[in-house]
């Protein structure tokens, strides 16, 4: 999302003094167009605990997946889209289920319970989006690891076993959280993208971005999370849906499944 | 050149953007009963308004407590109309900020700082029936669509614009907050009329705003701070300055006269069990000018002991040696006037602790252990009644071992305080640094 201009230093500025560009900067993000901060380190993708293989034939149990699509406009704002986002979960859900089951597991559609239940899930949703950033944050990301990150081969995270104590998580062997965030780029981003590599500027298109995490429903360790900023897969689409959940769960280790035809990206994950 | 072509695109882009003119515009205003929302812009904000309801609804920073909940929503519907309210959710929010909202799908959010600050049923009224306004008028949705033109704007403004870019697009940028402005005076104006068409008093609402710009200058004068209230908003400001508020709710009261209801005492009544809870939160904000005059706005119709211990606390906290001196007398009067919180008994005995009255200070921990006797800090307590009880003795086993005579009042001859009851007055005092510019 690199919105206007105003994020980029160049002579064509020279119309406003140096001190008013933080200003317009500042103001433009009041707008809530982010320009995108990417790290200029190189980023790790993927974590797994080491040893860690998907049990046999698994009861994965998988909670609300926070799915968002929807368009970016041709300044950089997102807009949601109630339809494609509807769309988008089925398809991901069929996805993820035929995936799975070629495997030999078995995914579970968390209930939604209602109350005290209620809110403790909603603790843990919160609690695990913190983990996940943790993770990326300090650990993915090279240029900010913790001290206790830094040996290789070490991914030791942990939500904690009460995990166990919520509503459907007895009877599962893992819980899966899943969140895509999908802009795609309007005719009026398009453009702009191709008029402004002709005026020098740099213009984005589209935001692509998926976390998946699976948590050990026992101990509460997170043994594998993978996320990625820039997902292909259109998830509006039912073979677009089956290459992202393919993308999504991208080194997560799996035992040989019974039957052959594993999609390949797993396969080459083991 | 350049800059006529950014010209141009940047008011085509303000003009019509191509999705606005396929949108099907909606017949029906948003409050409908079992209304579902028209368009992509609409359906897509709904969505995403659904969702964080969802996180709302099981948020521990949620109060629940059904009564309350009720008595505003029976507000709402008495200052709107019953045709309007019924689909409204309302969540009341633990936060002590002076602050509510609305969101496209009519979820409606109070933090409790603004029920803290308010006085009567018609202010509240006023409150929500603005917020109700943005929702009735579509407000969240107008705005998206005034950020889209307004950022397709800028991103042309930017990558054609040439020098002069930067100039046009602080124009863009400020066109857009002036919208928010204006999209604030309608909701007040609107939540004005509702006011006016009900039972209650609709010139109730620019109190409120008084009351604010009072607040502000009093935290800031007890911060040593140089502040005034805007006469008029910032570039950026998303709202108009309280004082514009006042003056233009001033002058729609006058109009309309001062006829209605205010409903001081149902307000009060109704927020009675909940009024010590909030003060401390609002307490915990360090804001001892706010605070203060909060507390002295409530206490206009007399100091209840309810406000007396919320003021001990105010005092305790900030814990200059005169403040304790204050907060002893407030958590007195309090528990003369019937105060039954048994903690205020441990918070007079700390008081008294830290000012050097022993003797008292010992028999208010006792009290409060009598009161509480399973109490969770109970050990902590009975550690500081010896210590506090201890002087004497201090003083005679000194004598007995030949140790110089000093008096028991000086301070050279307190005891030592043991690590427990120590770290609880330190607790205290950790929360004074920030306050202590006030008596510098």
């Amino acid at each position: 999302m690199r919105p206007a201009a105003v994020t980029q230093s160049g002579e064509e500025e020279r119309g406003v003094t140096p001190a008013v560009r933080p200003v317009l900067l500042a103001m433009t993000l009041a707008l809530g167009c982010l320009p995108a901060v990417e790290p200029v380190a190189a980023k790790e993708k993927t974590g797994v605990m080491p040893g860690f293989t998907v049990a046999p034939s698994a009861k994965i149990l998988l909670l609300r997946p926070r799915i968002r699509v929807g368009e970016q406009s041709t300044g950089g704002i997102f807009e949601p889209n109630a339809d494609w986002t509807d769309q988008a979960k089925a398809n991901m859900l069929a996805a993820l289920d035929a995936q799975q089951a070629q495997l030999g597991n078995q995914v579970i559609m968390a209930e939604e319970p209602i109350g005290e239940d209620g809110l403790k899930l909603a603790d843990y949703r919160a609690l695990f989006t913190v983990l996940a950033d943790a993770v990326e944050r300090h650990q993915f990301f090279k240029g900010d690891r913790l001290p206790t990150k830094k040996r290789n081969g070490v991914f030791d995270w942990s939500i904690g076993p009460e995990i166990r104590d919520l509503p459907g998580v007895a009877g599962a062997d893992y819980v899966l959280f899943i969140s895509t965030r999908d802009e795609y780029g309007s005719t009026g981003r398009n453009i702009a993208s191709i008029v402004g590599a002709f005026a020098g500027r740099s213009v984005t298109v589209g935001v692509h971005e998926g976390q998946a995490g699976l948590v050990d429903a026992r101990t509460g360790n997170l043994v594998w999370l993978n996320s990625d900023n820039s997902m292909g897969g259109d998830l509006r689409t039912p073979e677009g849906a089956q290459r992202r959940v393919a993308q999504l769960l991208e080194g997560l280790p799996v035992h040989a499944p019974p039957v052959a035809a594993t999609p390949a990206s797993v396969a080459a994950a083991q | 050149m350049r800059r006529a072509l950014s010209l141009i695109l940047a008011g085509l882009a303000l003009a019509a953007s191509p999705a606005a003119a396929a949108e099907p515009k909606p017949t029906l205003p948003p409050f409908s009963w079992a209304y579902q929302p028209v368009g992509v812009d609409e359906r897509g904000l709904w969505m995403e308004a659904d969702d964080l309801e969802r996180e709302f609804r099981d948020s521990r920073l949620l109060v629940r407590d059904e009564a309350l909940n009720s008595y505003i929503h029976g507000v709402l519907c008495r200052a709107v109309g019953e045709d309007r309210c019924k689909g409204v959710r309302l969540y009341i929010i633990r936060d002590p900020s002076f602050n509510a909202s609305m969101a496209a799908n009519g979820m409606m959010q109070i933090n409790t700082g603004l029920l803290l600050r308010l006085h009567s049923e018609a202010e509240l009224a006023a409150a929500i029936a603005h917020e109700f306004g943005h929702f009735e008028l579509r407000h969240t949705l107008e705005a998206f669509k005034r950020r889209r033109r307004s950022t397709d704007a800028l991103m042309w403004a930017g990558i054609t614009g040439g020098r002069n870019g930067a100039n046009l697009q602080l124009a863009i940028i400020g066109s857009f907050f002036r919208f928010k402005r204006e999209e604030e005076i309608a909701a007040d104006i609107r939540s004005f009329e509702y006011l006016a068409a009900s039972t209650y008093r609709a010139a109730a609402s620019p109190a409120i705003w008084e009351r604010m710009m009072a607040e502000y200058e009093a935290s800031a004068a007890a911060r040593k701070l140089k502040f005034r209230n805007a006469r008029r908003p910032s570039f950026v400001d998303s709202h108009p300055t309280d004082m514009q508020r006042m003056v233009y709710l001033k002058a729609l009261a006058a109009e309309h006269g001062d006829g209605g209801e205010d409903g001081v005492d149902g307000y009060a009544k109704a927020l009675a069990a909940w009024r010590p809870q909030f003060l401390a939160d609002a307490i915990k904000l360090n804001d001892f000018g706010g605070s203060e005059y909060i507390l002295a706005e409530l206490a206009r119709s007399g100091w209840t002991k309810e406000l007396l211990a919320a003021r001990g606390d105010l005092y305790r906290l900030r814990g200059n040696p005169r403040d304790l001196t204050v907060a002893a007398q407030a958590y007195r009067d309090a528990i003369a006037q019937g105060a039954t919180d048994p903690a205020i008994h441990r918070d007079l005995g700390m008081v008294l602790l830290r000012s050097g009255a022993r003797a008292d200070a010992a028999t208010a921990l006792q009290r409060y252990l009598a009161l509480r006797p399973d109490a969770a800090d109970k050990t902590m307590v009975a550690l500081l009644i010896d210590q506090a009880g201890a002087t004497s003795g201090a003083a005679v086993m000194h004598a007995e071992s030949g140790a110089p005579a000093v008096s028991p009042g000086s301070p050279a001859n307190a005891p030592p305080e043991p690590a427990s009851g120590g770290s609880a007055v330190a607790g205290a005092r950790a929360l004074a640094p920030a306050n202590d510019g006030s008596t510098k």
